[in-house]
């Protein structure tokens, strides 16, 4: 409970969070329609230019030519004394930028990008002088060429602020970013670790490489104020960003199938991975969009596994639910960007929190399976020390030495042996096969001198070196012994056959007597069937069978280990 | 004495049966040996015994089952056993003994000598009777029973709502079990004491015992003053 409330304080810290980064003021300016020109002309920077012939865009600039924009703008408020207002921009280029005709600020060298090596970044922001603020009308005019995407003309991204906050505002939002992002960073590599201690845990393998691959996101996503990236490589960008979002809605739908499995989850997994290469080829270099449509089958296949999840009343199920339903809330009410990073971070939360109650549940397993040990450990010794066992061998023992002291002492030299066989075997899961036969043989030795029968061991095609849970044919053994009665030789016998193949390793264990007919109508499973049921467990876990019947000769057990 | 001994080992059974011959000697009228429960209920139902003496784990049958109808028998029943932590169950039920394993012959003799002598034997644990009914065995709570009558070879149970109970000990064997609550009246009737109200003299020397549910019950002139005492 207390895990599970905690996880829900972490989720109204990441809405808090997110809702802090939508926040905008109110914008100082006004953009209108940006006009294009190609040439290069010193005057075409000029505030009051006639520039009615020019053209609403541009679809292809071969050669690295240099061409013209101008953009009207409004600004809606004059700065304060002293707090100079800052121009953001965002376009495919290297540029010179003019204000109302005063050259304010150089992104490389225009004109030369073919001979040059790439210089300038894609965001970039240059401060304007005040006495060019003023409210009213205003041109921006950037003389431009764009060598490396001649198709990509147009649509820049913009904004004028005060130039310290357009400086710093990024900065600060970049460092939560990175805190962020180095939070995911270390849960990967922690993982990372376990799995590298557990290999068969593979959930644990796809959190860590989730959470890797969300890092490399939050990191390629927000770098670009802290390190400085041409235009020329923006593309790279958007790909890398683009792949890491295909492998993280890959393997969250595949985490949340393997916590929550259903009939046929490979079919259905294989189906979803064809969706997703569809949207991944489809319009490949609208990325948004991709990065969009990848982003929603994956809440659709995950909502489907968690709905699954609910109806079969799986653990955590219905938070992943909620938690799905509330990303799809929140991706309608704030920008892709800002969703999709909240969206995410909750989806891993979940997923942590799903990880950490398997590892619970893993924990409560092995100390249940370690008291299930020393269990059987007890019931082994038990079984000889019983009252039952014990009491009536020291009856008949009494009665030999009085009777012919003897085979008293034979007895008691069988009865020691017994003692130290089981002595050897107690504390061990498996023991070789030959053991547990000597165990057998000396158990009917002396149940000879309790019962006076004849009892007679066989044993067919037994590998000597094979290793069997401690006790087991032993107990099948006590089981025929007590339940059966002598043939009319006054006899009664034991086989044990063995056989191998590539699938299991059998044995048959079969009592020739006559069985004693249980007076309340059916046998229960008594004690010594359970005590052999587990140890199988105990050592070979679900790969085992094991049947016990009558048959015309008396009894017959079959277990079966598969391998 | 005729005496049925279920064993299921031989060893065990046939020292049973060498010190029951020892210790009853000539007494001895018939001795018999079975080794399943089965066998056991058969015998039971149809031959006369005196004494019982029974193991309680059978083939690994639960002798507990046997223990019921056992004793609900008209002849006392012992158990041998290894299990000295069901003797208490088995007293609850109403054997007469338990004698644990391993045993040697003067504890035999012993367990035997409180099913021959007719003296009462202190045993305040039994807590039910058990009763056949259809076939079926019941078990009737001790503080239920206000009194015992005799009645021939059985005797009846008066119980505290009303109800009447066959049973198929003698008065004389159940005396044995219930002396520590129950006192001998007179020679047909076994009454618990703190269900007497008050003793009375009725004319022509007549003692009577009245009950707190109203019945009244003679009390043997000889028993008289014993019983008046016991009761003060």
């Amino acid at each position: 409970m207390k895990l599970r409330s905690s996880s829900y304080f972490l989720l109204v810290c990441f809405m808090l969070f997110a809702s802090s980064c939508s926040q905008s003021s109110t914008p100082v300016f006004k953009r209108y329609r940006t006009i294009f020109k190609i040439g290069d002309q010193q005057e075409w920077a000029a505030k009051d230019l006639s520039d009615q012939h020019w053209k609403n865009e541009l679809a292809l600039i071969p050669d690295g030519q240099v061409f013209w924009s101008r953009t009207p703008i409004d600004i809606l408020k004059a700065p304060e004394a002293l707090k100079p207002y800052g121009l953001r921009l965002e376009a495919y280029g290297e540029y010179e930028v003019f204000w109302d005709g005063v050259l304010i600020g150089k992104n490389g060298n225009p004109g030369q990008e073919a001979d040059s090596p790439p210089e300038g970044e894609l965001w970039i922001t240059f401060s304007i002088p005040t006495h060019l603020t003023n409210e009213g009308e205003h041109v921006m005019a950037l003389r431009l060429s764009n060598y490396y995407y001649p198709d990509h003309v147009g649509n820049y991204g913009l904004r004028i602020d005060d130039y310290h906050d357009l400086l710093t505002d990024r900065l600060i939002q970049n460092s939560y970013m990175h805190v962020f992002a180095g939070a995911f960073l270390i849960a990967s590599i922690y993982f990372l670790f376990l799995f590298l201690g557990n290999k068969k845990e593979y959930l644990t393998l796809i959190f860590s490489i989730s959470c890797l691959l969300f890092f490399g996101l939050t990191m390629t996503h927000f770098v670009r104020t802290t390190i400085p990236i041409h235009y020329s490589l923006h593309v790279i960008r958007l790909e890398v960003i683009t792949s890491l979002m295909f492998g993280i809605s890959f393997l969250i739908p595949l985490y949340f199938s393997m916590q929550f499995p259903y009939p046929k989850w490979k079919l259905f997994l294989g189906i979803y991975t064809a969706v997703l290469m569809f949207i991944f080829s489809i319009e490949h270099h609208l990325f948004d969009l991709t990065i969009l449509n990848m982003t929603l089958s994956l809440l659709l296949f995950s909502l489907c596994i968690a709905a699954f999840g609910v109806y079969k009343k799986a653990k955590g199920a219905l938070l992943v639910l909620l938690t799905l339903l509330l990303c799809i809330f929140i991706r309608h009410y704030v920008s892709l960007n800002i969703s999709l990073f909240t969206g995410f971070s909750l989806i891993l939360l979940n997923m942590l929190y799903l990880l950490s109650l398997r590892i619970k549940e893993q924990r409560l397993a092995y100390e249940n399976s370690l008291v299930q040990s020393t269990r059987l450990r007890l019931e082994l010794l038990k079984k000889n020390i019983q009252p039952h066992f014990l009491m009536n061998t020291l009856t008949s023992l009494i009665d030999w030495i009085e009777e012919t002291p003897k085979k008293g002492v034979l007895f008691i030299e069988a009865l020691a042996k017994e003692f130290d066989l089981l002595n050897q075997i107690e504390n061990q899961t498996l023991i070789p096969i030959s053991q547990e036969i000597a165990l057998c043989r000396v158990h009917l030795e002396i149940m000879e001198y309790r019962k006076e029968l004849n009892y007679t061991w066989e044993e067919d095609g037994i590998d000597s070196e094979r290793k069997i849970p401690p006790g087991i044919l032993h107990t099948l053994l006590e089981n025929g012994i007590t339940h059966s009665l002598p043939l009319k030789d006054n006899c009664v016998k034991f086989k044990l056959l063995f056989e191998s193949n590539g699938d299991y390793d059998c044995y048959t264990f079969l009592t020739y007597a006559e069985i004693v007919k249980q007076a309340s109508g059916q046998r229960q499973e008594g004690t010594g069937l359970k005590y052999i049921k587990a140890r199988l467990t105990e050592s070979y876990h679900d790969q085992w069978e094991l049947t016990s019947e009558p048959a015309h000769h008396g009894w017959k057990n079959v277990i079966k280990i598969y391998r | 004495m005729n005496i049925l001994i279920v064993e299921d080992e031989l060893r065990i059974a046939k020292r049973i049966e060498r010190m029951t011959r020892d210790i009853f000697g000539s007494t001895l009228q018939s001795l018999k040996h079975i080794n399943t429960l089965h066998e056991a209920l058969h015998h039971i139902e149809n031959s006369e015994l005196d004494l019982v003496l029974l193991d309680l784990n059978l083939n690994g049958d639960n002798g507990f089952e046997l223990l019921t109808k056992a004793v609900s028998g008209s002849f006392h029943t012992i158990v041998i056993s290894a299990y000295k932590n069901q003797a208490i169950t088995a007293f609850e039920h109403g054997v007469l003994d338990f004698v644990p394993k391993p045993f040697n012959q003067n504890r035999l003799a012993q367990a035997f000598k409180r099913a021959t002598a007719k003296e009462k034997v202190e045993n305040s644990k039994i807590r039910f009777l058990g009763i056949k009914k259809k076939g079926r065995m019941q078990l009737v709570p001790i503080e239920d029973i206000i009194y015992i009558k005799g009645a021939g070879v059985y005797t009846e149970l008066f119980l505290t709502d009303g109800r009447k109970e066959l049973h198929d000990k003698s008065l004389e064997k159940l005396e044995q079990l219930l002396s520590y609550s129950f006192e001998r009246m007179h020679k047909s009737y076994l009454v618990k004491m703190s269900e007497i109200r008050e003793i009375n003299v009725s004319s022509g020397s007549k003692y009577m015992a009245e009950l707190k549910n109203g019945e009244s019950i003679p009390i043997g002139r000889t028993k008289y003053k014993d019983i008046k005492a016991k009761w003060l």
